[in-house]
């Protein structure tokens, strides 16, 4: 027990680490955490919105929820994937439950996310006045998304050591994914027979249910977000059990 | 002196092997055994040494004895002690300075968070770098990086503290301070299991020396008589291995 406490503060301290080092690289600091999503943002807007035209009334909303909530999830699974192989050094000094190196991971996005999710909040409420009680369920929806970022990125962590070549195939996969979210268009525009295959992606179900609460004011579809969450849990499972089976294994591949 | 007392057992390694997969082509691979049947043991408050030719896996089976990898024959019985590597700047991150780097990396030797906030007064004087111990890592020299990790990894303390060859690090002066420190802990009580080719230093720190040779012990017993036999046989060639190994231990 006192080991497992001792690994959540790890843990803690370990993302909060990340976090300070990374605001002291540049000269901005911790605007950076700020600038980057938003001139990541203005890239999207400009070719989507003001070159293609697409999006329709609600469009610059519509992009800003979307890209922020795809850039969390996108930076959880593509840094987890890898955290077993970039902390070689530290497996091969001393021992560490590899299923922290995914957490850790996760933590420090969630916390970078924290800041640029609050800052859209504050936009949309200025822009759309007052918000309605619908917004007390973001928290489980967030939730949700944090389970599922961890169960990929856990599970990618899990095997990416002893496939290296895996990571090029979850670099296109998230390319991949990043198109198909429904992030620049209206997942009801496609085909019946699409959308079953659009939704496998569980990102599609968690930015439509951010766009439905934010921006519509209404409820989720929690009947599609307990499915997702289900379906996260028994990969999280999976995930941990693999990293248990091999806790000792990756040192000799990487 | 160990010998007097009751020996209390630490840990103990019984018919461990441990085999590294070594790809010849794209779906081919063969099993290269590093350490192939090793047992010993390591008993409380002893200093104990490993000899053996480079490549022997010495190293490997550091790691098999401090946790960080699993025997694939065989077995580790850990009587409930901790044992770790004397592992330096581990997990440093050069834009924090070197008290939060001290507390991070301490945390990942496995020491609480409220045992290193205490240590640090310690640490601080120990590494005595004056100010730059509240300065990022990366503004360092890389003596003084060598200080701080050296005081962090010395004040951990673990049950049982394993040592791969190393004993000072850094700059002259440290070097000297660094070596006596160890030295002086390897004389107490501590339970110690030190690996090095270099036979000077075992013969005059350990009680005991396990020699291995081909992955297995070839002799094992007090240090003295260990560590001549090994001399003796120095001079001698290399144990005869077939072709296959050879290529495989590249």
């Amino acid at each position: 027990m006192s080991s497992f406490n001792h690994y959540i503060t790890l843990i803690y301290q370990k993302s909060l680490s990340d976090l300070k080092a990374e605001a002291r690289r540049g000269s901005l600091g911790i605007l950076w955490w700020i600038v980057e999503p938003l001139l990541y943002v203005s890239v999207f807007y400009v070719i989507f919105s003001l070159i293609f035209d697409r999006g329709g009334d609600n469009a610059i909303q519509n992009l800003l929820t979307g890209l922020i909530v795809w850039k969390w999830f996108d930076s959880c699974v593509r840094q987890s994937s890898t955290s077993i192989i970039t902390n070689a050094g530290l497996i091969r000094q001393v021992y560490i439950p590899k299923v922290i190196l995914p957490i850790m991971v996760v933590m420090t996005g969630t916390m970078k996310f924290a800041i640029i999710f609050a800052i859209l909040l504050v936009f949309l409420t200025i822009n759309n006045g007052i918000p309605s009680s619908s917004w007390l369920t973001l928290p489980i929806i967030i939730l949700i998304q944090f389970v599922v970022s961890l169960s990929i990125g856990a599970f990618a962590a899990s095997i990416v050591p002893f496939f290296p070549d895996l990571r090029l195939l979850i670099d296109n996969g998230m390319t991949l994914l990043f198109f198909l979210s429904g992030i620049f268009f209206n997942i009801e525009t496609v085909s019946v027979e699409l959308q079953g295959y659009l939704y496998m992606n569980p990102m599609v179900g968690l930015i439509e249910s951010y766009r439905t609460v934010l921006l519509n004011n209404e409820l989720p579809d929690f009947k599609m977000l307990t499915i997702i969450l289900s379906v996260s849990l028994l990969v999280l499972f999976l995930a941990i059990k693999l990293l248990a089976r091999y806790d000792r294994e990756y040192i000799k591949v990487i | 002196m160990v010998d007097k007392v009751a020996k209390q057992l630490a840990l103990q390694l019984n018919n461990v092997g441990v085999s590294y997969k070594v790809r010849s082509s794209l779906f081919r691979s063969n099993n290269y055994w590093a350490l192939k049947n090793v047992s010993f043991n390591i008993y409380h408050g002893e200093t104990l040494g490993v000899i053996g030719r480079n490549g022997v896996g010495k190293s490997t089976l550091l790691r098999v004895i401090a946790g960080i990898m699993a025997p694939d024959k065989g077995s580790l019985v850990n009587t409930g002690v901790n044992a770790s590597l004397l592992s330096l700047q581990v997990g440093f991150i050069p834009y924090l300075t070197g008290r939060e780097n001290a507390i991070l990396s301490g945390m990942m030797l496995g020491v609480t968070k409220e045992r290193m906030l205490s240590l640090m007064d310690e640490i601080y004087h120990y590494t005595d770098i004056g100010t730059f111990f509240d300065q990022p890592v990366r503004g360092y020299s890389s003596g003084m990086r060598a200080r701080l990790g050296f005081s962090v990894a010395y004040y951990t303390e673990p049950d049982v503290l394993l040592i791969d060859e190393v004993l000072g690090v850094g700059d002259a002066d440290f070097k000297e301070k660094s070596s006596e420190a160890l030295k002086k802990r390897i004389a107490s009580n501590e339970t110690v299991v030190i690996v090095s080719h270099n036979v000077a230093t075992l013969e005059q720190l350990c009680d005991r020396v396990v020699w291995i040779e081909e992955g297995v012990v070839h002799m094992e017993g007090n240090a003295t008589d260990v560590i001549d036999a090994f001399k003796k046989n120095k001079g001698k060639p290399l144990p005869i291995v077939n072709a296959n190994k050879v290529g495989n231990s590249q």
